[in-house]
């Protein structure tokens, strides 16, 4: 089963149309490394022209999802894709979508970066660490799905804990916050709704690295526990 | 390890399939064409009432297989077969059993349709007629509940004298199909039962199978993949004459276990 080799087809043109989706999602993915980063660089340094950029790039994502659904569409229709071809196809349906979902989240950041231009907003610093850790696990995500790496997507799937917990430290720093100065509480609920975003771009690399998981062994771990996912690499 | 099973629950384990869901049981099953081996120490349960069907590229053994289940094989000179197939609890092979009685009990169906150059109605009652029944009310229900039971009765109520040269392909093969039933068999083997049939009642005869196990154990040799994935509950995969894989369908199709079966059906050099 982990024999996953994705060419040698007797077919050559099934071998390009797999290619082809598989190089659409890393070119995606690519963007949307971009994107986060951008928009936490935006956040971090308060600049409203890059978070502007952020959102209207957002488009791009939207179109990758729309032209790869349909390709992978158009290859199931064709060629009946069977074994890891199917595991293949349905990995990067899901895959894409939620990279359009990490889109989105990277969006909702962007404009709290101009809706809050200008306002006194609790410092912003957790919430940076928190946009940096899941920025690697987007990346490390993507990499094993180029790399169809089991081990490196387990290893993105068990660092979701660190980013749940800061998650909780920054929701409790903000309810302090709040409370010492009511007056706050529009722009701070603003920095939460952020914080929820990065959480679920940590969420997202969950869900992506599943798939993977998936792809490689064939087994849907959706509603495993760390143990039993950990145990398919011992 | 964790159970994988309690992850992605699979089919009734082949293996241990009790003798009261067991149809057919195949027993180290070795055969040669003269000095040629052509099958290597088939072992496998057959289930009773459901669609089993034998997948792999052309030469790997799956209708010599299909035809060792109703001694067909006798047939070819030269043919030497050994190991068991065991049709509840009876070794098949052995000396006491009667073939024209065994094949009473194992219908089979071949690839090209073969009409008997009659009506439909007396293709139908052909094997009733040959077991000396032909008392007519009995031959009227057989004829009618088989070309039921073949999803051919409304098609060709209206004309049962007719020749059954007259009727499509697609038609001549469900004729055949009730021909086949009207014995009342407990198996039915079909050996690439659409391959010259078009697509629209290649559909109809998949349609006709599903039904079909409601009262009997279907058995099917197929060169179309998808028409296995479509149509079985579980699927074997040959390869030079030995059983590579053999395991429900839905697993077969999507989490195949041997390199072998993957290469196969994602059409990869093997």
């Amino acid at each position: 089963m982990e024999n996953l080799n994705l060419s040698r087809h007797i077919s050559g043109q099934f071998n390009n149309e797999l290619e082809n989706v598989r190089n659409q999602v890393m070119q995606m993915g690519g963007l949307i490394e971009q994107q986060l980063m951008d928009a936490l660089s935006a956040m971090a340094e308060n600049d409203i022209e890059l978070a502007r950029k952020v959102i209207i790039k957002d488009n791009e994502v939207n179109q990758f999802e729309t032209t790869v659904d349909q390709d992978c569409s158009r290859i199931i229709a064709k060629r009946q894709p069977a074994a890891s071809d199917l595991r293949l196809i349905l990995t990067i349906m899901k895959t894409v979508t939620e990279l359009e979902r990490v889109g989105d989240s990277v969006t909702s950041i962007a404009k709290m970066v101009i809706e809050n231009h200008g306002q006194k907003v609790p410092s912003l610093i957790g919430l940076e660490n928190m946009g940096q850790i899941v920025s690697k696990m987007l990346h490390n995500a993507l990499d094993a799905f180029t790399r169809l790496d089991l081990h490196a997507a387990i290893a993105v799937h068990n660092e979701d804990k660190k980013v749940n917990r800061q998650y909780e430290s920054i929701l409790r720093e903000l309810m302090t916050f709040m409370m010492e100065d009511p007056r706050s509480v529009p722009f701070v609920l603003k920095v939460l709704a952020s914080a929820r975003s990065i959480e679920r771009i940590g969420d997202r690399c969950q869900n992506i690295c599943e798939q993977i998981v998936y792809l490689v062994k064939g087994v849907d771990v959706r509603h495993a526990t760390e143990e039993e996912i950990n145990a398919l690499i011992n | 390890m964790i159970d994988l099973s309690n992850l992605n629950p699979k089919g009734e384990d082949l293996a241990s399939l009790s003798a009261d869901n067991t149809a057919l049981e195949i027993k180290n099953l070795n055969l040669y064409y003269g000095d040629k081996q052509a099958l290597y120490n088939v072992s496998m349960k057959i289930p009773k009432g459901k669609v089993t069907a034998f997948i792999g590229p052309s030469g790997c053994g799956k209708s010599t297989l299909l035809r060792c289940i109703n001694r067909m094989n006798d047939l070819v000179d030269l043919c030497k077969v050994d190991g068991n197939i065991e049709l509840q609890g009876i070794n098949i092979y052995d000396k006491s059993v009667d073939v024209a009685s065994l094949r009473r009990r194992i219908g089979m169906v071949f690839q090209r349709p073969n009409p008997f150059p009659k009506s439909i109605y007396e293709n139908v009652v052909y094997g009733l007629r040959l077991q000396g029944i032909n008392d007519r009310r009995t031959l009227d229900e057989a004829c009618e509940s088989s070309l039921r039971g073949a999803a051919l009765w409304n098609e060709v109520k209206d004309r049962l004298h007719d020749n059954a040269f007259g009727l499509s392909g697609g038609q001549q093969q469900r004729l055949v199909i009730a021909r086949a039933i009207a014995i009342g068999p407990e198996v039915l083997l079909l050996d690439e039962p659409t391959s010259a049939l078009d697509p629209i009642s290649t559909l109809t005869i998949e349609e006709l199978i599903t039904e079909l196990k409601q009262k009997f154990t279907v058995v099917i040799v197929t060169h179309n993949m998808q028409q296995a994935a479509r149509v079985s509950d579980q699927t074997a995969f040959m390869y030079m004459g030995k059983l590579i894989e053999y395991s429900d369908t839905n697993t077969l199709f999507t989490t195949p276990k041997q390199k072998q079966t993957e290469d196969y059906i994602t059409g990869r050099y093997g």
